[in-house]
């Protein structure tokens, strides 16, 4: 465990919001460049909206769709399966993992499990999720799940593992019984791994998604990409990548940021970003 | 107030990488009265640590007994609370919370257990560092609270490996003398394991010296309480106790 002995920077509070706004510009300008080159170089070449789209045309579909309703139908629709999902993959991987952490014999007994399926996480699932469970909201929740299970349930054992002993140590000195253990010690120390775990299982969720939604679905951000495709939608197709994209930095900097923020870096069990 | 004693205490560890058995403690006997501050010093490699490691029942020994009150332990327990080299504070705590975490297990209610932590830390001068995490702590900050939490929970014997190891040499004076009045306070037992033969003389009533897995010897020290370094350093007792600890210890 990183224990970065910084003492909280005491900046006054416009030193930080001039900072975040900073921060900010830094952030978007890269995307900025992007689009004023696209906005340049299709009027230049003259590319066939059926290949590539104007800046102009996507942004009429999405004012479009935002008008008619279709965008916030696929955007609830996904945000719905992802959230689902996710819970619970993190629900049944963080118990696993912390039994597989504490547990020579479940850890040896599982791990060539989870070398086998954590290849086959996510997407892999697809066709047969769509027997178990049809076409629909369970076949894309059970993906999603899948994508998240394997690599939480791996990473809060490594999170477990990486305690240090002096720590478990201290807690039964102290007269912490196993529960106790568990909640005081094992939980919060295994946190770092857990949220990386989780950032990283909702990056694969995220992905496993839009392509279970492109197969198992009618509704969607996946399906209104997909279907789009059909007709030659291209500005509608680059609207839903955009959407996506900006969904899942959303995702990062709305819910995982302020967790991390507010529990391991304020541990210092991480370097600060 | 309990009585510790070790009987014939022995541990033998197998080294998986050697393929062989290393003997650490080979026979080792101690009687620790109730409230009595005992010092162990020797050579790196004598078994110090292993012999604290086997008291607060992290690990298990290979032979003998440990008696609490004539009852032998196993496995960790509150009424022997332990002060860590590497401080060992739960870094997702506050400094109250680690203090409090001892009264915690114990079922004290909230409240109770934070004015608890509070009284505690007053007695360090910590008072102000309360609401922080540990990483906003220094060293020597943060070893108080390793005390200060161990001794929170009421322990009978407090067991304490090279608690003062790493932290600057001012602070770990100031650690010291607070150290001394604060066991002159609450009476625990406390066995203090150190390299630093002064420090061993400066805080003990007995400085037992270990030697290869043995008891070597063991000097009474009855200088006057409280103690303070300002006065010690010129104190000819202290100077002549110090001398001959470590000439023991060397000739280890
Ligand atoms: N887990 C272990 N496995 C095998 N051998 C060990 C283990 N722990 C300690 N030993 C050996 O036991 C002996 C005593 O070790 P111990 O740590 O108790 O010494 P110490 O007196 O505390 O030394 P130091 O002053 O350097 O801290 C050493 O020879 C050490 O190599
Ligand atoms: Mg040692």
């Amino acid at each position: 465990m990183q224990l970065t002995g910084s003492l909280k920077g005491r900046s006054s509070r416009l030193m930080r919001s001039v900072n975040s706004l900073a921060g900010a510009a830094m952030f978007v300008a890269p995307l900025l460049a992007l689009v004023a080159v696209w906005a340049a170089v299709v009027p230049l070449f003259n590319v066939n909206p059926r290949v590539f789209p104007s800046v102009g045309a996507v942004g009429t579909a999405a004012l479009d769709s935002i008008r008619d309703g279709t965008l916030f139908a696929h955007v609830g629709a996904s945000l719905l399966r992802v959230g689902l999902g996710t819970l619970i993959g993190i629900a049944t991987a963080v118990p696993l993992g912390i039994a597989m952490g504490v547990s020579p014999t479940v850890a040896a007994f599982l791990t060539p499990l989870f070398r086998f399926f954590s290849v086959l996480a996510g997407i892999a699932w697809i066709p047969i999720a769509t027997l178990w469970f049809g076409y629909g909201f369970g076949a894309i929740v059970f993906v999603i799940f899948n994508a998240v299970f394997f690599v939480v349930a791996y990473n809060t054992l490594l999170g477990v593992r990486t305690i240090p002993h002096t720590l478990r140590n201290a807690a039964a000195s102290l007269g912490a019984g196993r529960w106790a253990l568990l909640t005081e010690v094992l939980l919060p120390g295994a946190l770092p791994n857990i949220v990386t775990g989780i950032r990283t299982g909702l990056g694969f969720a995220w992905r496993g998604l839009i392509a279970a939604e492109m197969i198992a679905t009618n509704v969607g951000l996946g399906y209104m990409l997909f279907v789009a495709r059909d007709f030659y939608r291209t500005e509608v197709i680059v609207f839903g990548m955009i959407v996506i994209g900006v969904l899942w930095l959303l995702i990062d900097r709305l819910l995982l940021v302020p967790l991390e923020r507010a529990t391991i870096e304020r541990w210092g069990m991480v370097r600060r970003a | 107030m309990k009585t510790l004693s070790l009987r014939n205490l022995g541990k033998t560890y197998f080294d998986p990488y050697a393929g062989a058995h290393v003997t650490a403690v080979h026979d080792v006997s101690l009687d620790v009265e109730p409230g009595e501050f005992i010092s162990v010093v020797g050579p790196s490699g004598c078994g110090k640590t292993t012999i604290l490691n086997m008291i607060a029942g992290f690990i298990p020994y290979s032979k003998g007994d440990i008696l609490l009150d004539g009852k032998p332990v196993h496995g960790p327990g509150p009424e022997r609370g332990v002060v860590f080299q590497s401080f060992a504070l739960f870094p997702w705590k506050t400094v109250l919370d680690n203090v409090g975490f001892g009264p915690k297990m114990r079922g004290v209610p909230k409240a109770e257990r934070d004015r608890i932590a509070h009284e505690y830390l007053a007695l360090a001068g910590l008072s102000h560092a309360a609401h922080r995490y540990p990483n906003e702590l220094s060293g020597g900050m943060q070893q108080r609270v390793g005390v200060v939490r161990a001794l929170a929970n009421n322990p009978d014997v407090l067991l304490m490996d090279e608690p003062f190891a790493s932290v600057d040499a001012q602070t770990r004076m100031t650690l010291q003398e607070e150290l001394t009045r604060i066991w002159q306070e609450r009476k625990p037992t406390v066995i203090f394991i150190t390299h630093d033969v002064s420090e061993a003389v400066f805080l003990a009533n007995r400085v037992v010296v270990l030697s290869k897995g043995r008891v070597l010897d063991e000097i009474a020290v009855d200088l006057p309480r409280p103690r303070i370094w300002d006065d010690l350093v010129r104190d000819d007792e202290f100077k002549q106790l110090s001398a001959r600890v470590l000439q023991m210890v060397r000739a280890a």
